[in-house]
């Protein structure tokens, strides 16, 4: 399908950097056609210049590279022209969005003044006409007081905020072209799914080009019509997204693929009464922080779960849900302010620090940061062994052997001991995080989010890694995660969260098949399959939320989804939700659903 | 931001006042006899016991401390800083003389030095790796610590002696010209406010030489922190954006320069905290008879009251300098008031 | 990884920091004549005998400039390491364990550092009594508050960091994790530091004895040769005052260039 005429569409297009007689070249004599209308996902590993291609488009490079070769946008080449005529195309005839809004904003402006800027830059409008744009602008997507946010300045935003005020600059002129480099990294899944609505409606709407730039073949899959691959400056695959999915040509794409879980499936579908001894009791965990003007920021509220020996839960939410700090406040890396933790029968919250200490060894961890999570000026070696150090009487070539023994258990080989830490891949940082965490045999294991920061590749591989280990060493963990997919993959059980409160839980099998509270549905909606032929797009019904997630710092009365929720009646807004039992092992914080299982 | 300045403010001041109770405490606590400086050779125990009742040095130590807080009589409190030990004078006239000097050289050498590292800075921020680019960084590492007192010795040597380009290097005016009417004590401005143009053209030629030594080591640092901030900026997400967005090369390049400006301030107001004691070299070498030689004097004499004086007053003009300049900033850049 | 290139800086400012230090013990015997004793006639240029001439009082340039870093250097290596292993050790105690102490260190750290420090020097030397032990005293008391501040941000940076977190988790005492985790990923900036801060102390020593107020006379010391010639520069008597600034201007390059390799490799 080639509609018409090409929009834009490069030749021998190439950027360098220079630096003194060295030239870096990031993008290689490179050709491509964009047609209107058509949604192109451009994928590639980081360093594959995907993001400079997304600039060079817009005959710009960042500081201080060079573009050479031809970008013509309707016929006309950009790199010819004269400023005033590029500068007219750009953020008029083309707009971009980028990947960290927040730095894509003046910090030193505020907001309006820098939509303002944009506006007046494309048009004829005074300041006065400027300023009541932004405000109308920033009223179009979505943000409530928008009189009042035009005089924040950027570091007053929210993530979420900035990429909005960002949006509202692009989308301001009605541009032919959009190019988007990686424009939901960093946002949660419902307000991701929310965006590439939005996004998606509009090109078809207007006939707009629009090229995204990401590593998420979620994305791709649901939203886009052709894919791009590159790979060193030079494009390695292009087709159109069915086509790809069914038969990827490049030894990357056909990688892609693998590592997507489109068949993501619940492995342990039991809900037999659970006969294994108790490992962990959690009862009425309760945390706050407090904030700057003597606030308190709600961390985890009324959380209650025990895990039986052989099982897994996965505690999923978004950003700010408290799923994180659950996991600290089991490791004792933070003190609950009320609740109690069990192990094995023993309280563990209300011990001394020191005393803690010898539950380390059953208790261990692996954190989402691969690289931060190990020392940077010790080897691999050494860092796999300090949990034998601190807890075992093993002599020097026991140590040695266990090492080697553990290795091996997490797919890596000998040779990796002596290197540091910064010289393994995301990857394999994340398996010695896992060997380490191995070392001592614990009975319990916290991973908090443990595949998040790598690679779709890598990832996958980490989840296989988990399975086969969870099969072998018959593990008991907690596995936090925003990832549904993943989760479905590894756990037994599930406890979705939201603002610092569990909203529902039950087995995988249970919640995956028959969600119950409507933020575990709109959750589960915004999942985008790896399937184009499975699509979000083409759904009919979908429980969408509306709007930012709030403050945990000023939480409503009521339930707290309530201001986002599509079904919330007057009772939502007054009366708090208490987690109700409805089932064997299945619990759910809304009266709603509570009546609806009746 | 009245509360931010109000804060900062009384902070300064009970930092002051900190650094000279501990200066008053320190010089007192040190093995050093200043009475055996005053009553010269061969002195009687009833001379000694005189010239300690003279300098009140007589009384407890905590009584000194109130005396010279301005609890019995005139003291800091009331804005007197004693008199000088030596010469009997009051410091703060003394210090009125001498700190105008020193002022003039610092901020002559500062304008200068920004005038040079700015745009050379700016320029070479555009073209990292060049052969400027590396030029600069070899002259801002070079210039960073360097024995300022010889360069300027060596620039006397050069410009003085060899070429006879620059005047003696001896004071503030050519040694036939009499000094104009001193009203602010700032030469160049006496002698602009007498009309005396001969006066001020030979204090401007004075001042050529110690400005190009201070300047010279100045505009090392200067010079790379202006390149470091510019190609942060001019690398960064926000000036691409705006490029990306079609605006205007005028208005992108004053958000550039706005943005790059932060470091550049808080870096001056350092270099001009540590100048206020470090141009004692330099004055000396040029005999420029300004603050810093003053300290020297006093120091060296064991005049107590002249060496309180002297560090009480650069700690409050720095405590201003920064304050002056962290005004600024916030105006700039508003995450400043945040923290 | 990148193939092994040396950085030339890194390789000039090792170099000069061995000469420094080399003569600094053997540059006493090094030196062809006595420093302290005249040898020959006044004010004599650089001749065969006399290689960078004599001064004044009829010394001997040359064998004084080799004998100077056993005073400038010397003190100022001391000083800059005695304060840099104080600083950091008090930086690390009060950057992880916050709470009084830490509060109280910062406060004086605070104060100390808005000293004008060329003349809280002269004071301090000139009290206690103008000599290289004393100098070494004063100079590390002052400089001891700027590895504290260097540490002390550095270790609140990597606090955060979850390798400590993780260190936490897998069993170790908090005294294990500052010792073992935190304080060997905080020393990059001390070392830039110590080197820079041998540089300023080779300075200062030097600056203290230019104005009269550091070692005495006829001490072989840098800053000293340079005030004897300096009224002599305009009589075209040059030799006395430049080849020990040449010297002060070598060395403390050499250790600023060390400084900044350092700097560079660190950051990687």
């Amino acid at each position: 399908m080639t509609p018409t005429e090409a929009l834009l569409s490069t030749r021998n297009l190439t950027v360098k950097y220079p630096y003194g007689d060295v030239q870096n070249v990031v993008i290689d004599d490179l050709n491509l056609d964009l047609y209107p209308g058509q949604i192109v996902g451009l994928l590639g590993e980081s360093g594959s210049g995907k993001s400079s291609l997304a600039l060079a488009l817009m005959g710009l490079a960042r500081h201080p590279g060079v573009v050479s070769g031809e970008v013509n946008f309707r016929g006309q080449d950009l790199l010819k022209m004269d400023d005033e005529e590029l500068r007219q195309i750009r953020g008029n005839s083309i707009g971009l969005i980028t990947q960290k809004p927040r730095q894509a904003l003046d910090p030193l402006v505020n907001v309006g003044k820098q939509i303002s800027r944009v506006y007046r830059a494309h048009s004829q409008a005074s300041k006065e006409e400027g300023q009541i744009r932004a405000v109308e602008l920033l009223r179009s997507v979505g943000i409530n007081d928008a009189e009042r946010r035009v005089s924040a300045y950027p570091h007053e935003l929210s993530g979420g905020m900035a990429q909005r005020a960002l949006i509202s600059m692009a989308l301001s002129v009605e541009p032919d072209l959009l190019i988007a480099d990686e424009p939901t990294s960093g946002l949660d899944v419902t307000i991701q799914a929310q965006f590439l609505d939005r996004m998606w409606e509009r090109a078809r709407d207007a006939n707009i080009a629009v090229l995204i730039v990401t590593q998420d073949l979620g994305i791709v899959a649901n939203y886009c019509d052709r894919i791009v691959i590159m790979e060193d400056g030079k494009i390695i695959e292009d087709r159109t997204t069915v086509e790809f999915f069914a038969n990827p040509h490049t030894d990357y794409g056909k990688k892609l693929i693998l590592s997507s879980g489109a068949d993501a499936k619940a492995s342990n579908a039991d809900v037999a009464v659970i006969t294994s001894p108790e490992i962990l009791r959690v009862t009425d965990l309760r945390k706050t922080f407090e904030v700057d003007g003597g606030k308190r920021l709600q961390a985890v509220s009324n959380a209650s779960f025990q895990i039986h020996k052989g099982r897994s839960l996965g505690l999923v939410g978004e950003s700010g849900s408290g799923k994180t700090t659950v996991g600290r406040l089991i490791l004792r890396l933070a003190d609950p302010d009320s609740g109690e933790v069990w192990f094995k029968g023993e309280r563990i919250d209300a011990i001394s620090p020191k005393e803690f200490r010898k539950y380390r060894s059953k208790i261990q961890a692996v954190f989402q940061d691969p690289f931060d999570s190990l020392n940077p000026r010790w080897p691999i070696e050494r860092v796999i062994r300090e949990p034998l150090d601190l807890h075992t009487q093993m002599n020097k070539e026991e140590k040695s052997a266990r090492v080697k023994e553990l290795v091996s258990l997490v797919g890596l080989t000998d040779d990796i001991l002596p290197l540091r830490p910064g010289s393994l891949s995301a990857g394999q940082q994340q398996r010695v995080s896992l060997a380490r965490a191995l070392a001592t045999e614990p009975e319990f294991l916290i991973l908090d989010e443990p595949t998040s920061a790598l690679p779709p590749a890598a990832r996958a591989d980490m989840i296989r890694l988990l399975k086969s280990l969870q099969e072998r060493l018959d593990l008991c963990f907690i596995f936090i995660s925003h990832d549904l997919s993943t989760v479905r993959e590894l756990c037994h059980d599930i406890a979705v969260m939201y603002l610092s409160e569990i909203v529902e839980m039950g087995t995988s099998e249970q919640v995956f098949s028959a969600p119950s509270h409507p933020y575990t549905r709109a959750l589960l909606d915004s999942v985008l399959f790896h399937d184009p032929n499975n699509r979000r797009v083409d759904r009919k019904i979908k429980t969408e939320l509306e709007g930012e997630i709030p403050s945990p710092v000023d939480l409503p009365n009521g339930c707290y989804l309530a201001a986002r929720c599509p079904i919330a009646e007057q009772r939502c807004r007054d009366d708090h939700q208490e987690l109700i039992q409805i089932g064997p092992s299945r619990s759910v914080r809304c009266w709603k659903s509570v009546e609806a299982s009746k | 931001m009245r509360r931010y300045v109000l804060r900062r403010l009384a902070v300064g001041v009970l930092q002051a006042l900190g650094i000279t109770i501990a200066v008053f405490f320190v010089i007192r606590a040190l093995p050093a006899d200043p009475v055996s400086r005053i009553v010269g050779m061969n002195p009687t125990p009833e001379s000694i016991a005189q010239a300690r009742r003279a300098l009140g040095l007589d009384m407890s130590l905590f009584q000194q401390l109130l005396t010279f807080l301005g609890f019995h009589g005139n003291g800091v409190f009331t804005g007197s800083l004693g008199t000088s030990w030596v010469s009997g004078s009051t410091i703060l006239s003394e210090i009125a003389i001498t700190l105008p000097t020193t002022i003039q050289l610092i901020v002559t050498s500062f304008i200068v030095a920004l005038a040079v590292a700015i745009p050379i800075g700016m320029a070479t921020a555009r073209r990292p790796g060049g052969k400027l680019d590396k030029g600069v960084f070899g002259y801002g590492l070079f210039a960073g610590a360097q024995p300022e007192f010889w360069w300027g010795l060596m620039f006397i040597f050069v410009f003085y002696f060899k070429m006879g380009i620059a005047p003696a290097p001896l004071g503030l005016l050519d040694p036939e010209l009499t000094a104009p009417d001193a009203v602010t004590n700032f030469i160049l401005i006496d002698s602009l406010i007498a009309g005396d143009f001969t006066a001020f053209k030979s204090a401007l030629g004075h001042l050529v030489l110690p400005v190009l030594t201070l300047s010279f080591l100045l505009v090392g640092p200067l010079l790379k922190m202006t390149q470091q901030s510019m190609s942060r900026v001019l690398s960064s997400e926000f000036i691409l954006y705006q490029q990306a967005s079609g605006l205007e090369k005028k208005s992108i390049g004053r958000s550039t320069l706005r943005a790059a400006l932060a470091p550049i301030i808080t870096l001056t107001g350092i270099l001009f905290g540590f100048m206020l004691s470090g141009a004692v070299l330099v004055e000396s070498v040029f005999s420029l008879n300004g603050l810093g030689q003053y300290s020297v004097a006093a120091v060296l004499n064991l005049d107590f009251p002249a060496v309180q004086g002297v560090i009480l007053v650069i700690s409050v003009i720095s405590l201003f300098v920064y304050l002056g300049l962290d005004l600024l900033l916030a105006k700039i850049d508003p995450r400043i008031l945040v923290k | 990884m990148q193939k092994r290139k040396i950085d030339p800086l890194l390789l000039i400012g090792l170099i000069i920091i061995a000469g420094s230090l080399f003569l600094a013990v053997f540059g006493n015997s090094l030196a062809p004549y006595d420093p302290q004793e005249p040898v020959g006639d006044f004010s004599m240029p650089p001749s065969a005998d006399h290689w960078f001439g004599t001064d004044g009082s009829g010394l001997d340039v040359f064998s004084r400039v080799l004998a100077a870093p056993r005073v400038d250097v010397a003190i100022a290596v001391t000083a800059a390491i005695v304060s840099a292993v104080l600083g950091t050790g008090i930086g690390l105690y009060a950057g992880y364990f916050t709470g009084r102490f830490s509060e109280i260190v910062m406060r004086i750290s605070d104060i100390l550092q808005s000293f004008p420090v060329f003349i809280l020097a002269m004071v301090l030397v000139t009290l206690t009594g103008r000599n290289v032990v004393n100098l070494i005293f004063v100079l590390a008391f002052l400089y001891t508050p700027i590895f504290v501040r260097l540490t002390r941000s550095e270790v609140l940076t990597q606090r955060t960091r979850t390798y400590v977190e993780a260190a936490r988790a897998t069993g170790n005492s908090e005294f294990q994790i500052a010792t073992r985790h935190v304080l060997r990923n905080s020393l990059a900036p001390s070392l830039v530091q110590l080197s820079v801060t041998v540089g300023f102390g080779i300075l200062l020593t030097a600056g203290l004895s230019f104005v009269g107020a550091g070692v005495r006379p006829p001490t072989p010391e840098w800053g000293i040769m340079i005030a004897s010639g300096a009224p002599n520069i305009i009589l075209n008597e040059w030799w006395t005052s430049v080849f020990p600034g040449i010297a002060i201007s070598i060395t403390v390059f050499g250790y600023a260039a060390a400084g900044n390799a350092i700097e560079r490799w660190a950051r990687k």
